[in-house]
């Protein structure tokens, strides 16, 4: 075994499990700089407001898990929510049947990403980038850009514990965990997905339905993105104009931190978009906490982001560089 | 009696106006191994493609085992019991061996639609044992050595109960121990009552191997039968379809003692090792090496589009280090790479812009020009597509993609030729392309090796390289392992050097 | 049955030519006059033409970075950015009321302006320094995705996101007012009869002309738009030619940001932010493949004028403010369609269309 290669394997391996490395380090730096930081509490308010940020970016996996990207999952958000809200307000709907409507608006919303890109063959940025600027619009437009409060029964999901002990959002959140774990490691879809990621010709080789799998990820983007949306609505009580603007890069953020590749194919939900979601959340409640001017924020974000996919393009990079190593007899 | 497992009813295909299969009628007993050769383009593939559901037929019907046989897709073949295992193999790396052997259709607990692993694992294992692969079922495909993902394809078939296999060139990445281990594999499931297509470019196995052979040349069945029937040199006079001598122009070229370019020690762990030669002015240089020897990584360290550790590369008096493709072509370097289509044209663009694209500065006279000199180009152009006979409507209008084989082969060619090249490497320069066509890149290497230039020529086709080259380097494992004179050429001696790399090779172990 | 294919073609051949789209702006253009008659009136023209100038810039420099199969959505951060630094050289007087808390307060900026406030250079230093920012931003986009292979999208994503930011930061959401004449003169003044904004989009239409149609480097742009691999052999250094592409457009954002913030007399860190749709949609619309080495100029003039037309008469039309924003979205997405088409047939070898 030569030098070269042995490097790359370990650097390899690093990248690999970088997740699992960054979380490590930003705890001990954040336990170092507030040892506050350690106790129960803290912990809990970092999971529990992550926890709407991570179950879009669950969805936000299944999307680029098949190699494609979902931006408008924060006009899904918007307008899923408005949707909810609206009927509420106008047939004084039970919470189970606003969070029904809610999740329908949602599947709706996605169902039409799916469509423009499986069957019309759009790129998915420009796709979602167009459905971006649609669906606020519409939400704009039926809301009037008015804020909707939403009722007291909903708010209390927000705040309410299960059990007397574990916060509501926590639950939802490790319950959609689990379903996506279900979903993309115990079913013949979840592999599938996997294998349209690797390589989408091949999967069609494979005799794989590659349009219906695209289209389920898409799906299950959306209807995730609503659910997150929801659950962010009964933690704030009321859906502004704003609502979920900017949400599509947290929900990347969090999928790409945790080590889902954006090339497709790569990256597990569990623990990866956890700890990618808990590693967001930590760093914006540490610039509050830190007093950091307010406007430094997105740009600090961005720079995490960049930092994400950088790590995530070379390891990409790595890994074609081994694999034509494989070429040769060995 | 028992059913046919195929039958192939008067089945055609055209690509673009092109004959691709015409009239094909040909039935294939169940429970044996049938050989399919003939040369490139002469339709093995399409005829496979028809009959796996991934290209539909123009006309012609087939039946499977007494059913029509009808695929919309590849599922259809597969639920038809056909497996199709393509030389480029079709696993997912990022997957575990039991999910690729199950991807389109897993066990599952009822109702739920969970997956049952359990039996998911038991039956991959049981397949496993059948092919012969002893590893953990929960192994990533990319781990695993091309030998051992290529018996995971054919668990994957033989999981599935497929009674027909197709394997295309199986053995073109495999060592002689690791082929050995194939064909008796091979043998077993024929014996289990499987029937195998096998296709190969390698007749004595293809003779060795099957009980019936099946001759193609250029879309037509030209002969079929027992292989008791045929030699070697049957099957090469079936697919040729003429007189041997008839495939090659005659040499007018001679070598001269000056060196062009002189390759010493270059090394790329892991890829090369130790690579030196000269190619001399005039000459045909050959290299001889199967796929995965290391000869297309060695093409493009020497043309400066990978880097290499050690070793150092003179081109005509230049020394090259750390070269960009850029230098490579100031210095008189020139390389038709191994795949037009992905490397060679850009098949939306005009063939005048193909044929500029790599001498844009040299038209236009200077090496630090920046304009583009429109009319140089123009007759340039004109003249190098003449003077190569690239049969073309408008060079202006027509795009790369609507041409033949041939003539996209050429157009490469023409591009190289407008930087006034010395050293041309030429990667596989007649593969896919017709008879005909072959004859003149042949000529045209010929000509160009005539008036001064040298010219290394890559290959996996031996034969090609005895009749062309004055010299032939055989690599293999990354090394050259044989360096023949035109009067030493022997078959067997340049075989056994390309296989001694692979035979010396770590044999594969309990992994 | 093959009667009704060719049929089908020659619709398709339609859809797919040159002209098309130019033929349709004029027709929708023509069915908006006999609806609302004042379309065609001199202000509303007037309108039409000082909305078209700036645009056409900024789709310029797209143009060059989809020719190279990438695409560039930081450019309207890019404006923002280059607007508030641009302005803060040269503005000559902040309300300390709003500014007092600037991070830059008491450093350039004071209750007497910017840097340069006052000087005879400041206009001239305060352009000359925005195309370089621009640039700089640019510079970055590309040397990300040449170098650190990141994928476009990603990379300019972020870019856009941090720098929006940015000039949000530096100015704290405030605009910046007060700018010299002689910069505001560049936005509304005119040399003759003809607009000082029209020359300067004409000027860089010309030299975005002559770099594809006669120079090297425009050949590379489109090799390798087309097909890394083979421009990679063909001895085309790729990765200068793809940063080369996203400076340009980073220059183009700059040069459309001196425009734009000239007309609004203001140096605006808000500016741009609903023009990525117009950008992306008018070159796809004109023709422009998201996919890569296709791509003509006078595709992307088509482009815009379909765009500011459109966009001029749903501003006519009684419409929802927000329902702009959703018919925008469905233009963009038939526009890829259309590209889709195009490429498809294309490829099919049905239809070829020359480069």
């Amino acid at each position: 075994m030569n030098m070269t290669a042995q490097k790359n394997r370990i650097l390899l391996a690093a990248l690999r499990n970088m997740p699992i490395i960054l979380f490590v380090g930003l705890f001990l730096c954040f336990g170092v700089l507030a040892p506050d930081f350690f106790r129960y509490q803290s912990i809990e308010n970092a999971v529990k407001q992550a926890s709407y940020v991570g179950i879009v970016a669950v969805g936000m996996a299944f999307v680029l898990l098949t190699g494609g990207i979902d931006l408008s999952v924060g006009s899904n958000m918007y307008l899923s929510t408005v949707v909810a809200g609206l009927c509420i307000q106008r047939f004084a709907l039970s919470p189970a049947a606003a969070f029904v409507i809610c999740i329908g608006a949602g599947f709706t919303f996605a169902m039409t990403n799916a469509f423009i890109v499986t069957r019309l063959r759009v790129v998915p940025f420009i796709a979602t980038l167009a459905t971006l600027v649609a669906g606020r619009g519409l939400g704009r437009m039926l809301s009037q850009s008015r804020a909707i409060s939403f009722p007291e029964t909903i708010t209390r999901i927000g705040s309410a514990r299960l059990f007397d002990v574990v916060p509501y959002p926590i639950v939802l959140f490790a319950l959609t965990l689990l379903a996506a774990w279900i979903m993309l490691h115990r079913t013949q879809w979840g592999r599938q997905i996997y294998a349209v990621g690797y390589n989408l010709e091949s999967a069609r080789k494979a005799g794989i339905n590659t349009v219906r799998i695209r289209a389920i990820a898409y799906v299950v983007c959306g209807v995730f993105a609503s659910f997150g949306g929801f659950i962010s609505v009964a933690q704030l009580g009321n859906v502004n104009a704003g609502f979920g603007r900017g949400s599509e890069f947290d929900a990347i953020a969090a999928a790409v931190l945790g080590g889902i590749s954006l090339f497709g194919g790569i990256g597990s939900i569990f623990p990866g978009v956890l700890l990618g979601a808990v590693m967001i959340q930590l760093v914006s409640t540490g610039l509050v906490s830190a007093k950091v001017d307010l406007y430094l924020h997105s740009m600090i974000s961005a720079l995490i982001i960049f930092a994400a996919v950088a790590i995530d393009s070379h390891r990409t990079i790595l890994l074609k560089k081994m694999q034509q190593r494989h070429i040769r007899i060995e | 009696m028992p059913s046919d497992a195929i039958q192939f009813e008067n089945v055609s295909k055209e690509f673009f106006g092109i004959r691709a299969l015409s009239g094909i009628t040909l039935s294939m007993p169940p429970a044996q191994i049938i050989g399919i050769v003939g040369e490139n383009g002469a339709g093995k593939s399409t005829l496979m493609n028809i009959l796996g559901g991934i290209v539909t037929p123009d006309t012609g019907s087939m039946t499977c085992q007494g059913q029509p046989h009808k695929p919309a897709g590849p599922a259809d073949a597969t639920r038809a019991g056909i497996a199709f295992i393509h030389q480029e193999l079709n696993l997912f790396g990022n997957l575990s061996i039991v999910d690729n052997l199950f991807i389109d259709g897993f066990p599952k607990i009822d109702r739920l639609g969970l997956l049952d692993k359990r039996k998911a694992n038991q039956s991959a294992h049981q397949a496993l044992q059948t092919v012969g692969l002893h590893c953990p079922v929960h192994t990533l495909v990319e781990n695993l050595t091309p030998c051992e993902q290529q018996l995971v394809e054919i668990a994957r078939a033989v999981g599935r109960n497929a009674r027909l296999i197709i394997l295309d060139e199986p053995t073109s990445s495999l060592t002689q121990n690791e082929r050995d281990r194939l064909f008796s594999l091979m043998n077993t499931l024929r014996n289990a009552g499987c029937t195998l297509v096998f296709i190969s470019h390698n007749l004595d196995e293809v003779l060795r191997m099957s009980d019936r052979i099946v001759v193609l040349r250029d879309g037509c069945l030209v002969s079929t039968g027992s292989k008791t029937e045929y030699t070697v040199e049957r099957m090469i006079i079936d697919m040729v379809g003429r007189q041997i001598k008839n495939l090659y122009p005659p040499k007018t070229s001679v070598p001269s003692e000056t060196i062009l370019l002189e390759v010493s020690g270059v090394t790329r762990p892991g890829i090369i090792e130790d690579i030196s030669f000269a190619l001399h002015k005039g000459e045909i240089l050959g290299l001889f090496g199967l796929m995965g020897s290391g000869r297309t990584e060695l093409a493009r360290i020497l043309f400066g589009l990978d880097p290499c550790t050690a070793g150092e590369i003179v081109a005509i008096n230049r020394p090259l280090r750390r070269h960009k493709p850029a230098e490579s072509i100031h210095s008189g370097l020139a390389f038709v790479t191994e795949n037009r289509r992905d490397e060679g044209l850009l098949m939306e663009a005009s063939i005048e812009f193909n044929i500029a694209l790599a001498a844009l500065r040299q038209t236009a006279g200077s090496r630090s020009s920046i304009w583009v000199d429109h009319k140089a180009i123009r007759d340039k152009s004109l003249r190098v597509a003449r003077d190569l006979r690239l049969q073309a409507a408008d060079h202006k209008r027509q795009s790369a993609r609507n041409l033949s084989g041939g003539n996209q082969q050429k157009l490469v060619i023409a591009k190289w030729l407008l930087t006034n090249p010395q050293i041309l490497i030429l990667d596989e320069p007649t593969r896919g392309i017709d008879v005909g066509a072959k004859y003149e890149i042949y000529t045209i290497m010929n000509n160009l090796a005539a008036g001064g230039a040298g010219i290394l020529c890559i290959s996996s086709e031996l034969e090609e390289l005895t009749a062309t080259c004055d010299r032939i380097l055989v690599m293999s494992n990354g090394r050259i392992h044989g360096d023949f004179a035109r009067s030493e050429f022997n078959e067997k001696n340049m075989l056994h050097a390309a296989f001694k790399g692979l035979r010396t090779a770590a044999e594969p172990g309990d992994r | 049955m093959s009667g009704l294919r060719t049929r089908c073609t020659t619709l398709l051949a339609w859809l797919v030519a040159d002209h098309f789209i130019l033929v349709l702006t004029a027709v929708y253009f023509l069915v908006m006059w006999l609806i609302y008659p004042h379309m065609a009136g001199r202000r509303n023209l007037a309108n039409l033409s000082s909305n078209m100038w700036p645009l056409m810039i900024l789709v310029t420099g797209q143009m060059f970075v989809l020719l190279v199969g990438g695409i560039d959505l930081s450019q309207t951060s890019v404006m923002a950015v280059t607007s508030v630094i641009g302005s803060m050289i040269m503005t000559s007087r902040l309300d300390p009321a709003k500014f007092e808390h600037n991070p830059l307060w008491g450093v350039i900026l004071s209750e007497n302006g910017g840097l340069l406030a006052g000087h005879a250079m400041a206009v001239p230093a305060a352009v000359v320094l925005m195309l370089a920012v621009g640039a700089g931003i640019g510079l970055i986009n590309g040397l990300a995705t040449a170098k650190l292979r990141m994928p476009p999208f990603m990379v300019t994503l972020v870019t856009m996101s941090f720098f929006s930011g940015f000039a949000i930061y530096l100015t704290q959401s405030e605009n910046i007012m007060h700018l010299p004449d002689s910069f505001i003169r560049i936005g509304k003044g005119s040399l003759g009869p003809v607009p000082y904004a029209m020359v300067l989009a004409l000027l860089i239409s010309l030299a975005a002309w002559i770099i594809l149609n006669r120079l090297v480097l425009g050949r590379w742009l489109y090799a390798v738009g087309m097909n890394l691999k083979t421009a990679a052999v063909s001895g085309v250094p790729c990765a200068g030619v793809i940063v080369f592409a996203y400076v340009f457009s980073g220059f183009c954002a700059a040069a459309g940001a001196i425009l734009y913030s000239a007309r609004l007399e203001a140096g605006r860190p808000t500016l741009g932010q609903n023009l990525l749709l117009d950008i992306i949609g008018s070159a796809v619309i004109g023709g422009i493949s998201l996919f890569g080495g296709k791509g003509k100029l006078r595709w992307a003039f088509y482009g815009v004028v379909f765009f500011v037309v459109l966009d001029n008469s749903l501003n006519t039309m009684p419409l929802n403010y927000y329902a702009v924003d959703i018919i925008k979205g469905a233009v963009i997405l038939m526009a890829a369609v259309l590209d889709v088409v195009r490429n498809r047939l294309n490829q099919t070898g049905q239809i070829s269309v020359g480069t």
